[in-house]
């Protein structure tokens, strides 16, 4: 019997759904699997039709993106009501993506700087009409309501999504493994000593040789090994946007704890290497940091 | 536990005492210098404020950020470091090691918009029972100034 799946999008760029869809032809090995009952990404389905469903009737339910508005939350809320397992898709899911970036600020300041201060805006207003409005700030969803499965990516492989759905039509666990992007990686180490820092834009990666090593931030190391180290495969610098393996609690924190024993610089140094570290730390789970949570409860404090 | 730590951590109040605050900071201590320092401090009964919880540890070197962000996290007004001066580790570069992860995790709790000034490093020998009270002392001045952690539980 075919097993009722939906597919959601919060706030998100649906480069997860792109994923999915570049599977091709492959996708035809799982389409018959699979009664769609709600993915407006690909079919036209209102919101009213997810909400017309009974409890408990989706057999996966996959959400995408993290919750700016209320109307995320609403959507959120329902998926998990109607799904039997909920799995958190993507690194915006699971650790509230890149729009994590501005749990920095305040929501006020974020208005602000997109609707009325933006340099191509004309007619500064904060947009109210017909908008459900947005939530202070990005929380990741597995703090918002219960998940039962997670697969971290920015995005996911196709193939990560695959087997995913594979495990779960078969009734099997998915669970996340230990093991980081360096473990999958084919670069030739050699012992870290690093003596400055540079862009990558800088210099020429040389290839075959461990990026990390020449001296450019690749992430591997602290990052959970899913994609197949697909960016440093072909010589560009791991971002960490598969997000830390699950035994790590914080991304940056990990990072910075490597980041003082490999690097041979001048404290100094070492601080202006990084001049935006929330950026190059947390590229899409800042949401989920410790630093974030602690300006989160502040904000809860305040109200 | 030793004499050094009992007198320094404070015995729990039961009386709320409104409107004075009382910084409660968290001290890295590593054992072969700075704890030993600090027990100096203790038997030879310097003066220091009593508002350092000492945890001791092998080595700065040993110190993941993440103890650091969790103590923040849970309500610490402040982080306290306390090493070998560069050179003298007893692991060679562990204090190094931690003065690297100390400036970055500085400019991370800038940007996240903590006060950096919670959280200091500081070097004090086994011999510097001195340098490590006045530490501690320059330590509570300074979260005095910058005020409580508002995610600071009740006293
Ligand atoms: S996880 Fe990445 S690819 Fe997926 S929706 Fe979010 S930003 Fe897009
Ligand atoms: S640091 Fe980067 S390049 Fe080096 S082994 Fe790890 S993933 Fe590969
Ligand atoms: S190598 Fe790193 S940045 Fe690239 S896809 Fe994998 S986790 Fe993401
Ligand atoms: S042994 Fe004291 S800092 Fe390393």
């Amino acid at each position: 019997m075919a097993k009722r799946i939906a597919l959601t999008q919060l706030s998100s760029c649906w480069g997860c759904d792109q994923s999915l869809i570049d599977l091709h032809l492959r996708l035809l090995d799982v389409l018959p699997e699979l009664e769609i009952v709600y993915w407006p990404a690909v079919v036209d389905y209102k919101l009213h039709d997810l909400e017309n469903l009974p409890d408990n009737s989706i057999h996966i339910g996959l959400v995408e993106g993290s919750c700016r508005t209320k109307e995320d939350m609403h959507l959120l809320e329902i998926m998990r009501a109607k799904s039997k397992i909920l799995v958190a898709w993507g690194s915006c899911s699971v650790f509230g993506g890149v729009q994590g970036l501005a749990n920095q600020w305040d929501l006020k300041e974020l208005l602000e700087r997109k609707y009325m201060k933006a340099e191509t805006v004309t007619d500064p207003r904060i947009p109210k009409e017909n908008l459900s409005g947005f939530t202070e700030h990005i929380v990741p969803n597995p703090e918002l309501v219960e998940v039962d499965v997670l697969l971290p990516g920015c995005p996911p492989t196709s193939d990560n999504t695959l087997d995913a759905l594979t495990a779960l039509l078969t009734n099997k666990p998915f669970d996340l493994p230990a093991k980081t992007v360096c473990d999958q990686c084919p670069m030739e180490r050699e012992e870290k000593n690093i003596k400055q820092f540079k862009r990558t834009h800088e210099g020429k990666i040389e290839p075959g040789k461990c990026i990390l090593d020449q001296g450019y931030l690749c992430l591997g190391f602290a990052t959970i090994g899913l994609c197949g180290a697909q960016c440093p495969t072909v010589n560009t610098p791991c971002k960490g946007c598969f997000g830390p393996p699950p035994a790590v609690t914080d991304h940056g924190a990990k990072i910075i704890s490597a980041l003082g024993a490999v690097a041979d610089m001048d404290p100094e140094e070492l601080q202006n290497a990084f001049p935006d570290p929330i950026g190059s730390f947390y590229f899409t789970d800042y949401a989920s940091s410790y630093l974030s949570k602690m300006r989160g409860k502040n904000r809860g404090k305040k109200k | 536990m030793t004499a050094a730590t009992q007198k320094t951590v404070p015995s729990k109040s039961k009386k709320k005492r409104k409107g004075k605050f009382e910084p409660r900071i968290v001290a890295f201590c590593c054992n072969w210098c700075s704890y030993a320092g600090a027990d100096l401090a203790g038997t030879s009964r310097m003066q220091m404020p009593p508002n350092a919880r000492i945890i001791r540890i092998n080595c700065t070197g040993r110190i993941d950020p993440l103890f650091i962000l969790d103590a923040l996290y849970q309500g610490a007004d402040g982080v306290l470091i306390s090493g070998c001066h560069p050179g003298d580790c007893h692991y060679t570069s562990g204090n190094l090691k931690m003065r690297g992860r100390f400036v970055l995790l500085k400019k991370l709790l800038e940007d996240a918009g903590i006060d950096p000034e919670r959280i200091h490093l500081q070097w004090a020998s086994a011999a510097e029972g001195d340098v490590f009270t006045k530490g501690v002392t320059a330590m509570v001045e300074r979260i005095k100034k910058i005020g409580p952690n508002p995610l600071r539980k009740g006293d």
